[in-house]
């Protein structure tokens, strides 16, 4: 693996642990499954997963 | 998967590299325990923990997978038949790993095996590493598999559904309180290590302010980007920790940043209830960001750090301490007390919560269950061991006289010399103040609570290898931050899940309050948490005993109870599944720790030394009210009165754990007993089986049979998650459970 393999890889891992990659993934999957269907801006999107976190709190152990 | 299974047996080679890895294993803990009277390097611990951690997983595992839980990888996961995108979405194992170590990693791991020192590190290093491998990472992983053949339910439901109402209603209470005490220990811990310190007051503060600007950048500026408002919040907490030292060399500052125990505990009461009633993208979520990768970086830095530095245990293997009087630093015998105090780390129950949670509904593939639930306990008990390791590389006299209750130790350096070493341990004062010197403190007699204590070694072990001593004030107070930046986000995140529990039952007697966007209910049941665990850390903080010595037992217990209500659920399905055989796979470590909390709480409750036993102390001192004598710790009357009234409802908490343990466990027996006798009316809760049609690696690393029928299904390995070609149902936004 070179160097710029493994710079990639992390990028892609921190994204991925992150959750900046779940919007795209989003929009695949609201294309697939409803195409025509209107599709959320970014904003929208993140504002509104943030929003749901309001009322779906994730415990956090000990 | 197809490929992994297929191969029978083991080439000669692997089976040579398994049996070096088990000597090797072997050899480490053969060092650790003829060592007598000479130190050993911290090596040996961090190979013998690795060696068995290795064979375990490779074998033991396998086995719970392959035999006893029969995960079938061509079953689809609820990720991929429920796939919507949202909270359903099939994740790779990897990315997975990452979200459920970070979840189930928190302060216990590195708080408990501090305390757990005063026996000497080899019983409590045992229990960490053996107790993860047949209990914890059992619990884990088990708990995570049948959640995740259940949809992703939580604990209490699969405890409602497999083993009845009772042991429903048992268990919902179990987690409530547990949370509450939980919440309150930690808290307390943060308090012990923030009390009269500016430079940690001062950088702790600062998050509050740094979460809000990561908070606006995310929600207004930038949304979605984690990643880059992360490294500006890191950064930016970096550049507090620096300034803190200055704060504390300016004497102005540093008075207004230099807080009484009981100032800060007000102050996180407030915070825990903005934090619970604040939209969650102003405060809750960036911190939550920002102690994650603290969290993670700060762990791998550690080890690391060990590894380069090969420090020496100071600490003896088996201290005077393990014996029925226990130690000064918790009350409670070295039996149970050892297992009850390393709860997460080696057994933790409030891991099946996380276990039932959020990751049941994104594994991809069944079998994945060992890498995630086995493989992130394994992760959490090596950052046990490490925690175990910076605990004892201290001299065990500065050890002592940071963790002995203040009211032992008296207000000096002189005073709390003289008391540790009547305990049989030489410190000078002058060692001693040169101990807060390096690390910029006032003082470090009676830090108690373990976060100093760890925060003293691991200052050690950084500038042993970044920095050197100019460094290690900084270090010191960069593990301070870092252990009470998680702290907070638990107690947040937790006062804020408790509240939702209450509202939701609260909400079957009165409709509004489970009304969780409604307003007054909202406010009013955030305070009633808040106040629950409130009380408890203001009960802890000034307690004459010490809070950290009386409450932690109790969280002990508590914890170890929420473990029993799960492994009772596991051995309940592999009953009632017709797997009786293997029911001891959950049923051993069940047994084991519901002898441990009972003889714990049976300690607790019954026992007439008042050092052990809650109502034996409680009646004590109430005998000596009634005379009108003050006997040390205490100082006036009203201390005495204190303590009456604290140990009494110490005594009350635990008698209410041991109920419901006792509870849960009848109530399976009688699922139990039915099922044996082949009882027509036994259900098993599952859901059906749907054939899975995404293809996906079994381990952490993909075999090279599993890269193939990757390429075959037309899925580079990076590429698997949210490529199309599955079918499911899109709800969109709606959430379940």
């Amino acid at each position: 693996m070179t160097v710029r393999d493994a710079v990639r890889n992390i990028s892609w891992y921190l994204k991925e642990v992150a959750g900046e990659s779940d919007y795209d993934r989003w929009v695949a999957h609201r294309r697939e499954h409803h195409p025509g269907d209107p599709v959320m801006s970014r904003r929208d999107y993140e504002c509104r997963r943030m929003d749901d976190r309001d009322s779906n709190p994730r415990a956090r152990c000990c | 998967m197809e490929g992994a299974t297929a191969r029978k047996g083991m080439s000669a080679r692997s089976i040579a590299i398994w049996i070096a890895v088990g000597l090797v294993g072997a050899f480490a803990w053969g060092v650790i325990a003829l060592a007598r009277g000479e130190q050993i390097s911290a090596a040996w611990l961090i190979i013998a923990a690795l060696g068995t951690y290795a064979i375990a997983y490779r074998f033991y595992a396998r086995f719970i997978v392959t035999k006893v839980l029969r995960a079938d990888d061509t079953r689809a996961t609820p990720a991929e038949r429920l796939d919507n995108a949202t909270d359903f979405q099939p994740t790779d194992r990897r990315v997975l790993f990452g979200h459920h170590f970070a979840a189930i990693a928190g302060a216990g791991p590195l708080v408990g095996p501090v305390l757990a020192a005063q026996f000497g590190y080899l019983p409590g290093t045992i229990w960490i590493v053996v107790g993860a491998v047949l209990a914890g990472c059992v619990q884990d992983m088990v708990t995570l598999f049948f959640s995740m053949r259940r949809d992703g339910k939580s604990l209490g439901q699969m405890a409602r559904d497999e083993i009845g109402p009772v042991g429903g209603v048992a268990a919902l209470l179990a987690v409530f309180s547990i949370m509450i005490i939980l919440l309150a220990v930690l808290a307390l811990v943060v308090v012990q290590a923030l009390a009269d310190s500016p430079w940690g007051t001062f950088s702790i503060a600062m998050t509050i302010p740094i979460a809000f600007l990561m908070g606006f950048y995310l929600r207004v500026l930038r949304p979605g980007r984690v990643l880059e408002t992360t490294a500006i919040g890191v950064t930016l907490l970096i550049l507090a920790i620096v300034l803190g030292g200055y704060v504390d060399g300016n004497p102005t500052l540093a008075e207004y940043f230099t807080l009484s125990p009981n100032a800060l505990v007000l102050a996180i009461v407030i915070y825990g209830f903005s934090a619970s009633v604040l939209p969650v993208w102003m405060l809750l979520a960036p911190r939550d960001y920002l102690s994650t990768f603290m969290k993670i970086g700060t762990i791998l830095l550690l080890a690391v750090g060990i590894l380069i530095t090969l420090p020496v245990m100071q600490n003896p293997a088996i201290s005077k301490f393990a014996t029925w009087e226990g130690g000064p630093v918790f009350a409670g015998s070295f039996y149970p007390f050892v297992f009850i105090t390393i709860a997460c780390g080696a057994l933790s129950g409030f891991h099946a919560l996380i276990a039932s949670g959020t990751t049941p509904k994104m594994i991809e593939k069944e079998s994945q269950v060992r890498t995630i639930g086995y493989g992130a306990m394994m992760m959490e008990s090596f950052v046990a061991v490490m925690a175990m390791i910076a605990a004892s590389i201290i001299d065990p006299g500065l050890y002592f006289a940071m963790n002995i209750p203040g009211s032992v130790l008296g207000g000096t350096v002189q005073t709390a010399s003289e008391a540790v070493n009547g305990f049989g341990f030489q410190i000078s004062p002058q060692e001693l103040q040169s101990a807060a010197d390096s690390v910029g403190e006032e003082t470090l007699v009676a830090r108690t609570g373990g976060a100093p204590t760890l925060a003293f070694g691991i200052s050690q072990i950084f500038s042993g290898f970044l920095g050197g001593s100019a460094l290690q004030a900084f270090w010191y107070h960069f593990a301070i931050m870092f252990e009470a930046l998680f702290i907070l986000t638990t107690v947040d995140a937790g006062t804020r899940v408790a509240r939702f529990m209450l509202q939701d039952t609260l909400g079957n007697v009165w409709k509004p309050l489970g009304r969780t966007s409604w307003k007054p209910g909202a406010w009013g049941i955030s305070a009633v948490v808040v106040a629950a665990w409130g009380y408890f850390l203001w009960v802890g903080v000034n307690d004459p005993l010490g809070g950290v010595n009386q409450l932690f037992p109790v969280f002990g217990i508590s914890n170890q109870l929420l473990a029993a209500v799960a492994l009772t659920v596991a051995v309940t399905i592999l009953i009632k599944t017709g797997r009786t055989k293997y029911a001891w796979v959950p049923g051993i470590p069940l047994a084991f720790d519901v002898v441990n909390t009972l003889s714990a709480s049976w300690q607790k409750i019954f026992s007439d030394n008042p050092k052990q036993g809650f109502f034996a102390q409680s009646n004590a001192f109430q005998g000596l009210v009634d005379k009108g004598t003050v006997k040390a710790p205490a100082k006036s009357i009203e201390d005495m009165q204190q303590i009456v009234t604290n140990s009494f409802v110490d005594g009350v908490l635990v008698v209410i754990f041991a109920t419901l343990i006792i509870l849960v466990l009848g109530d399976a027996m009688r699922v139990w007993v039915r099922a044996l006798r082949g009882d027509e009316g036994i259900a098993v809760a599952e859901s059906e089986y749907v054939e899975s049609k995404i293809v996906a690696p079994s381990g952490l690393i993909a075999t090279s049979e599993e890269k193939a029928a990757m390429a075959n299904g037309g899925h580079g390995d990076r590429e698997l998650v949210g490529t199309g070609g599955r079918d499911g149902e899109d709800d969109g936004s709606e959430r379940r459970g």
